[in-house]
C-alpha cells in the first residue's frame, strides 16, 4: 500500500469513469487543476467526481459544473472550520 | 430479492413520458444531492433514485423492466425468469458506478462492461486519533463478480486496511490490486480519508485545533496546564495576560508527518459562577477594588 500524493491520468479516468478526452478538455479550459505531466491530486479526484455527476444528472455545461464544484469546495472548507 | 418499483422511487406514473421522468429525476437529484441535502438518508436515497433513472431513462431497459414488472408488487419476493431479457439489447452509456441494488445487478448485471467508477473508489471514515496512532480498519465493499454464465452478481467483500500514521483529511490511500477486475487484472482501489466530527478536535491539513478552557487567574497570572491530546499528554505554558480567543501554537504537536503539523490551542477563559457566598464576595471585592472597564476603548 502506498499513499501517493498524485495519481496518473489513466487512473483518474478509471476511478471516475470518464474518458481521457473528457479530462483533457476540462484541464485545457482551466476547469480542472492538473499537476505537471498530467498528474492529479486527491482534490482533483473529488472535483472530477462532482463535475461528472453534475454534468450527467442535470445536463450541466462543463463551466457550470466547474462553478458548482468551486462553490462546493468553498463549502467544504467553511464546514471544516465549523467542526 | 425484493422487487423494486422504480416508478414509485421517482414518483411518476407507469405511462409517464420520458421528459416527465427526466424532470422528476432532476428534482430528486437536487433534493438528495449529497453535498447540500439536509435529509438524513440522502446518500442512500440518491443511490435509489440514480438506479431508478438508469432503468427508466433507457428505452430498452424500461421496456424490459415494464414487461417483467407487470406481475409484481413492490417489496414482493422476486426471481427473474430465465432469459427474461431475450430480445432486449441494453446500452449503458448513462449509468456510472456498480453501486447498485441486488435487484438491479440481477436484472441488468449482464451488461458487464457497465461503468466502473464505484468499484475503484470508496470513502473511509476515521477518528482524529487514528491519524496520530495509525489504525486498522475493516471496510465492507460490494463488488460485482462475473459467474460462469456471464451474469454479474454483487459479492460482499471485507478488506482490512492499514491506516498509516499522519493521514490527512481528503488524502487518498491506494490499495493495489483491490479494485474491481476490469478486462483482465484487477485495478487499484482508492480510499478517500475523512475524519468524523469530534467534540474537541478539529483538523485542518496537518494542524490540530483544540479549545483550551482556562480559569481567569490562569489567564491573568500565567500558568502551566496539563492537556490530553491524541499524541499524549503535554504541559502547556499559558502566558500571563492571555485573553479568550488567543491562539497558542505548539509546534510539531499536530498530526505526525514530515514535517509534523502544529497544535493550535484556542484559549477560552471560563468564569467560575458566583454561586457561593465566598465566590460572590471575591467578585464583589474585585468590582470595588479593580478599576476595570472591559468596554474602555470600544
Amino acid at each position: 500500500m502506498s499513499d501517493d500524493e498524485l495519481i496518473a491520468l489513466e487512473e483518474l479516468t478509471v476511478v471516475c469513469a470518464v474518458t481521457p478526452e473528457w479530462v483533457r478538455e476540462r484541464v485545457e479550459e482551466g476547469l480542472l487543476p492538473a499537476a505537471p505531466e498530467w498528474r492529479f491530486s486527491a482534490l482533483a479526484v473529488r472535483r472530477v467526481r462532482r463535475m461528472v455527476a453534475l454534468e450527467r444528472d442535470f445536463d450541466a455545461v462543463p463551466e457550470l459544473a466547474a462553478l458548482m464544484a468551486d462553490l462546493l469546495e468553498e463549502l467544504d472548507a467553511l464546514r471544516a472550520r465549523l467542526r | 430479492m425484493e422487487f423494486k418499483d422504480y416508478y414509485r422511487t421517482l414518483g411518476v406514473a407507469r405511462e409517464a413520458p420520458a421528459d416527465e421522468i427526466r424532470k422528476a429525476f432532476r428534482k430528486l437529484a437536487r433534493k438528495y444531492h449529497p453535498d447540500v441535502s439536509k435529509e438524513a438518508d440522502a446518500e442512500a436515497r440518491m443511490k435509489e433514485v440514480n438506479e431508478a433513472y438508469a432503468v427508466l431513462s433507457d428505452p430498452e431497459k424500461r421496456a424490459a423492466y415494464d414487461q417483467l414488472g407487470r406481475d409484481y408488487r413492490p417489496g414482493e419476493e422476486f426471481r427473474p425468469p430465465p432469459d427474461w431479457d431475450a430480445g432486449f439489447e441494453f446500452s449503458h452509456h448513462d449509468f456510472q458506478g456498480a453501486d447498485v441494488s441486488d435487484f438491479f445487478a440481477e436484472l441488468f448485471g449482464r451488461m458487464g462492461a457497465r461503468g466502473h467508477g464505484q468499484d475503484h473508489f470508496a470513502k473511509v471514515l476515521l477518528d482524529v486519533e487514528d491519524a496520530f496512532l495509525g489504525a486498522a480498519r475493516q471496510i465492507a465493499l460490494r463488488v460485482p463478480k462475473v459467474d460462469a454464465q456471464g451474469r454479474v452478481a454483487l459479492e460482499a467483500r471485507t478488506l482490512s486496511v492499514k491506516i498509516p500514521v499522519g493521514v490527512r483529511e481528503g488524502q487518498l490511500i491506494r490499495l493495489a490490486g483491490q479494485g474491481a477486475a476490469g478486462a483482465g487484472k484487477p485495478g487499484d482501489l482508492l480510499l478517500e480519508v475523512h475524519f468524523k466530527p469530534h467534540a474537541r478536535y478539529r483538523v485542518e491539513g496537518r494542524d490540530l485545533h483544540v479549545d483550551l478552557p482556562v480559569a481567569p487567574w490562569e489567564a491573568a497570572l500565567g500558568a502551566v496546564v496539563r492537556l490530553e491530546v491524541p499524541g499524549g499528554a503535554l504541559n502547556v505554558r499559558i502566558p500571563a495576560g492571555a485573553q479568550s480567543a488567543r491562539v497558542l501554537r505548539v509546534r510539531g504537536k499536530g498530526i505526525p508527518a514530515q514535517p509534523a503539523g502544529d497544535l493550535l490551542l484556542a484559549i477560552r477563559v471560563v468564569l467560575p459562577g458566583a454561586d457561593t457566598p465566598k465566590a460572590r464576595e471575591l467578585y464583589e471585592q474585585m468590582a470595588r477594588e479593580l478599576a476595570f472597564d472591559p468596554r474602555a476603548g470600544t
